[in-house]
């Protein structure tokens, strides 16, 4: 009796198999409306666990209890954290494993770039905040400008990557268009700057790269550095502008313009700016003289180009402008001229010619070095107009006198007077006067102006004056 | 598995539900059921498939389904054997009872 020897629970178990047959439809029905919804609920569960994770293209795939992570991670120990999260998300059966570790730039490039209307931050970054931070220097560097991040994640950055690329996106807002980037320590930066000076702020600040990173080229171009002389003869004055380098150079050439001129008015916008060319101070000494001897014109320096233009007072002095700036320019300077002759002035009679003369050199004189016989060239403007004021007197002869005050020898004097005239009727005959009505006399200290007890009476007593005869 | 039997819980009573049913039923029914060996096959089939299911060899939904099946399976097993004990409690009183009013 072997139903006897089974136990009741046995026994009817055998008879419990036709309801496998509503079990197997209820297990079908569960299957086919529970899974997806299943596997949706395990999915938002797995990427609301990894979400703050440090990871790069982080994505969860679900297929039933099993759940598939791909991701990039910047270290072995955010992979290793990234896989353990996932499998203790309730419900998870497997982790299939599809995470790696990021690939090592080498080198290791960033980039930023800078045109009209937007900087595009590109290459490589080395963690998502990283970045983020990246993306918000740029932004608040240079509010109004678009920002397109076009960086990539990669490890193998050097420690400091992060200071020398703020570093670099803060010299953005000095720059128009702009290449910069950095590969591993090397720094390269092209560009051209807005503004004088924003060349050189640039280099000033690429001084604090940190540590391991170096300028490996720093090519900024700078607008021109102008400066301009406009010389308007009918409202006697001299207009300064563009930038001159500090202080000391902008004195230096309002003193030269002193001397030089005679006596115009000046205006001055000139602003003090870095980023002038080397040699700057002296060019436009030189330029100046060339300047004074126009009747009418301008001078203009861009970087290193000198330009003249304008009407000289006469043919010679008009030859002697177009060949050179009256002096040498410093090593790779140019120089441009654009003279021509102003319109001769109409003859007058001697009575008139001595009241030019002494009009002339009643405003100014003609300065020589110091207890030399040798002409400034300060005073070659003011010659330039005795010699054009000669030229309106063509049947006059002219005695061009000498003059000294009563420090020193008389018979020293005399001769140092003399020397002095025949320097000046030198100069007059170089520039094609006939020497025939010029004569040169050294009267010494017989004719004083003023009295030669006072340092200012001395002053006057020096000179050189033009006598019709 | 707690979160397959929370999140099934409908269907897992389904299963319970029916288990009850047929534990209930099988007590009163005439038929011998499934043979000895058929017997053997059955238990042998599910041993393998818990087998399976452990060791987690079929992947993804394939896997997921037949923990699915296991688990409406056991609770179909569990309302089985309480249907049956029900019924045999039922069956054994009321012969108690006869068997008193017989005398």
């Amino acid at each position: 009796m072997p139903d006897q020897r089974q136990p009741g629970i046995f026994k009817w178990s055998r008879r419990w198999a036709p309801g496998l047959i509503p079990l197997v439809i209820l297990w079908a029905l569960a299957g086919w409306n529970g899974t997806v919804p299943f596997e949706t609920g395990l999915g938002v569960q797995g990427r609301a666990a990894i979400k703050d994770m440090v990871l790069d293209g982080a994505s969860i795939m679900v297929e039933g209890r099993d759940i598939r992570l791909s991701a990039n991670a910047f270290s072995e120990e955010g992979r290793l954290s990234a896989l353990a999260t996932v499998e203790a998300i309730p419900g998870v059966r497997l982790v299939n494993d599809a995470t790696g570790l990021l690939p090592e730039a080498k080198p290791f490039v960033w980039t930023a770039d800078r045109d009209v209307v937007r900087v595009t931050l590109g290459g490589t970054a080395p963690l998502p905040a990283v970045r983020a931070r990246l993306i918000e220097a740029a932004r608040s560097d240079l509010p109004g400008v678009e920002i397109a991040d076009r960086m990539t994640f990669a490890r193998g950055a050097l420690p400091r990557f992060e200071a020398a690329a703020v570093l670099l996106i803060d010299q953005l807002p000095r720059l128009k268009e702009a290449k910069i980037s950095i590969s591993d320590g090397n720094v390269k930066l092209n560009g051209m700057a807005i503004e004088i000076g924003g060349r050189e702020a640039i280099t000033a600040a690429l001084k604090n790269l940190p540590e391991g990173f170096s300028v490996a080229e720093n090519i900024v171009q700078a607008p021109p550095y102008i400066f301009r002389i406009n010389k308007d003869p009918v409202a006697a004055t001299l207009t300064l502008s563009g930038y001159v380098p500090d202080n000391n150079v902008h004195a230096a050439i309002v003193a030269a313009i002193g001397r030089k001129f005679s006596g115009e008015k000046i205006v001055d916008n000139l602003k003090a700016s870095v980023g002038a060319p080397a040699g700057f101070a002296n060019a436009v000494m030189t330029a100046l003289g060339s300047l004074s001897r126009l009747s009418t014109g301008s001078l203009v320096i861009s970087d290193r180009e000198v330009k003249l233009s304008g009407d000289a007072l006469y043919e010679v002095a008009a030859n002697q402008l177009r060949e050179s700036a009256g002096g040498s320019l410093p090593k790779d300077w140019s120089y441009k001229a654009d003279v021509s002759v102003r319109p001769a002035a109409s003859a007058v009679d001697s009575t008139i010619c001595q009241q030019l003369f002494s009009e002339l050199l009643g405003k100014e004189r003609i300065r020589f070095e110091s207890g030399k016989t040798d002409i400034s060239p300060d005073s070659v403007g003011l010659l330039d107009r005795l010699i054009a004021t000669t030229l309106r007197c063509p049947s006059t002869n002219i005695e061009i006198a000498g003059h000294t005050d009563t420090d020193g020898d008389d018979a020293a004097n005399r001769v140092l007077s003399q020397k002095r005239a025949e320097a000046v009727l030198s100069y007059l005959t170089r520039a094609g006067l006939s020497s025939e009505r010029l004569t040169a006399i050294g009267y010494g200290s017989e004719q004083p102006l003023a009295p030669n007890d006072t340092n200012d009476g001395k002053a006057q007593n020096r000179r050189i004056d033009f006598v019709v005869k | 598995m707690s979160t397959l039997a929370s999140f099934h819980w409908g269907w897992l009573l389904g299963a319970a539900v029916i288990g009850l049913i047929m534990g209930w039923v099988s007590i009163a029914r005439r038929s011998e059921g499934l043979s000895l060996p058929a017997m053997r096959w059955t238990l042998a089939v599910i041993a393998a498939l818990i087998a399976i299911a452990i060791t987690r060899l079929l992947p993804g939904r394939l896997g997921y389904w037949l923990e699915l099946g296991l688990l409406l399976g056991l609770v179909y097993l569990v309302g089985c054997v309480v249907g049956a004990w029900l019924r045999e409690r039922v069956v054994a009183r009321a012969a108690a009872k006869a068997s008193v009013t017989g005398s």
